[in-house]
């Protein structure tokens, strides 16, 4: 039962992060029906930021660089809507379109960061890296356990956001019918650029998250990229709670099922649940024919 | 205050409105009355902006209304109620409201205009908390019409309001709106496929007929008129 807690501890613990992670990618592909491959290479810019913010003779603590972080990626995600995004949105036949221009994003910002940092990989440690505290038998590491506070606090703020602001409220309506909205007075092209630098902001933060305890490299998005989609689909594509949900699941799994195999296989796992749960439930655990967010 | 001029729309080429003339006057309540593809709910689409003109001129209030965004288009106090309702099913009955005073001229008037829309329609007040999807078809009519005033509507278009509702429920709303009309001074389009109760609170209507006028008339004229409502409106009359 111990040795259960001391795995099920840190899956938790880094299932919000994944969760995170995911629910910007859900949030952009709820919203706006584009999935972003590029995704994760915000990911890796913002992990970067984070490092450059901290070794860079600044000294700043990188959970104290949140806020710029957020601020930063969420324009960065805007700019980039407006540059490009917004071009291939709605249109059937744009889906082609999609792909290509968010996956070439994401080989870009790798290429760029590859030339001015190289590929040697990049670590983030404050003091207190190592620290941790035992409850019971159970060791918490102090890093892990930030990381998953701050995924909790700004989960939080998202869901106020989306339910009780005006904005948040136009989000989703227009995620829910766009035409609808437009009735409504609302900017869809708005909304859109908004949810699209919200979206990125979320899963930038979740690399500020994740840099003290994982080394940087610019292709550390591919060791990511794969939860973040698998954490979308199980929850119910479009559907941001569903994503954290999903997220938080797959740190769970993850880590228990070092319990019984190796750590080299604890994807195997990962996606032995994604096939059992989308065959019982196509749509992901909160999915519903109706798109909501 | 609305002066459609000439107008033609089309889906991908194939023409819906063929040289359109139509106009609003102020706070008067208009019928768009014809059979199914006659053109109806793509001139208020035409006018909201959801679909794009080929050619012609719509005026508001003597501003081009045709060079403006959709979404701009609603701050000029042209609020559509859309054919087939679109409520925002996973949002609540409340957030539904609050989304519809959500244009700039509206947003400060919310909460009067909450009152004045659950006097129209009572039966929504004990459904506030509920999600919009959770309601029966007559119940979201009833929200998407009361949605639509609380944008404030200058002018007010309703596309088949009684569509797909039982005879009883359809009577509900047409009550509703008739109770609107004596508290607000709204110009109004109304597409109806139940000619009678649409003409009752009309003055005025046109008849569609492959995305041209084929008729205008007053309503009285069309009342009166057995050999126009037979032509024009069948056995509905």
């Amino acid at each position: 039962m111990v040795e259960f807690l001391q795995f099920l501890v840190p899956g938790i613990l880094i299932g919000g992060v994944y969760a995170l992670l995911a629910s910007g990618l859900g949030l952009i592909f709820g919203v706006m029906r584009v999935v972003n491959f590029a995704q994760a290479d915000f990911m890796m810019l913002a992990m970067y930021l984070s490092w450059a913010l901290f070794a860079g003779g600044v000294g700043l603590d990188p959970f104290l660089a949140v806020p710029a972080v957020f601020v930063l990626f969420l324009v960065l995600g805007m700019a980039v809507h407006w540059l490009f995004i917004r071009f291939v949105i709605g249109k059937r036949e744009n889906h082609d379109a999609q792909v290509i221009l968010t996956i070439g994003l994401g080989l870009i910002f790798q290429n760029l960061i590859l030339i001015r940092y190289s590929s040697e990989p990049r670590v983030v440690a404050p003091s207190y890296a190592n620290a941790g505290d035992f409850i019971g038998d159970i060791f918490i590491s102090r890093v892990r356990l930030y990381a998953f506070l701050l995924s909790v606090l700004v989960a939080a703020l998202l869901f106020l956001f989306l339910n009780r602001s005006r904005t948040g409220r136009a989000i989703r309506a227009a995620s829910e019918n766009w035409e609808a909205a437009t009735y409504m007075g609302i900017d869809i092209d708005r909304t859109n650029r908004i949810a699209f630098g919200v979206g990125v902001a979320l899963t930038a933060v979740g690399g500020s998250a994740l840099v003290t305890f994982q080394s940087i490299t610019p292709f550390v998005g591919f060791r990511f990229v794969v939860v973040m989609f698998a954490a979308v689909v199980l929850g119910g594509l479009g559907s941001v709670s569903g994503a954290f949900v999903g997220g938080v699941l797959i740190g769970i799994i993850q880590s228990v099922s070092q319990v019984w195999t190796s750590a080299a296989v604890k994807n195997v796992w990962v996606f032995a649940l994604f096939l059992l749960i989308l065959y019982v439930r196509p749509n992901g655990l909160f999915g519903k024919v109706q798109r909501a967010i | 205050m609305l002066e459609i001029a000439d107008i033609c729309a089309g889906y991908g080429g194939v023409p819906a409105l063929r040289s359109i003339d139509f106009a609003v006057g102020q706070q008067e309540h208009v019928a768009i009355l014809g059979p199914n593809g006659a053109g109806k709910t793509t001139l208020l689409k035409t006018i909201s902006g959801t679909v794009e003109a080929d050619s012609g001129s719509i005026l508001f209030d003597g501003q081009d209304l045709l060079s403006q965004a959709p979404h701009r288009r609603v701050e000029t106090g042209i609020v559509h109620v859309p054919q087939g309702r679109m409520i925002f099913a996973s949002m609540t009955v409340s957030d539904n409201l609050r989304l519809g005073s959500h244009r700039r001229g509206a947003r400060d008037r919310h909460d009067e205009r909450r009152e004045l829309v659950l006097e129209i329609f009572p039966a929504l007040a004990d459904m506030l908390g509920r999600d919009g999807g959770a309601l029966s078809g007559g119940q979201q009519q009833m929200l998407a019409v009361a949605r639509g005033v609380m944008a404030c509507p200058r002018l007010l278009m309703l596309d088949e309001p009684s569509m797909g509702l039982a005879p009883r429920a359809a009577d509900d709303i047409f009550e509703g709106i008739a109770r609107l009309l004596k508290s607000e001074t709204t110009a109004m389009i109304v597409v109806e496929q139940r000619a009678h109760e649409a003409l009752e609170i009309c003055d005025r209507a046109y008849v569609l007929e492959s995305g041209e006028v084929a008729l205008e008339a007053t309503n009285r004229e069309l009342l009166n008129d057995e050999r126009l409502a037979a032509a024009y409106l069948g056995s509905e009359l």
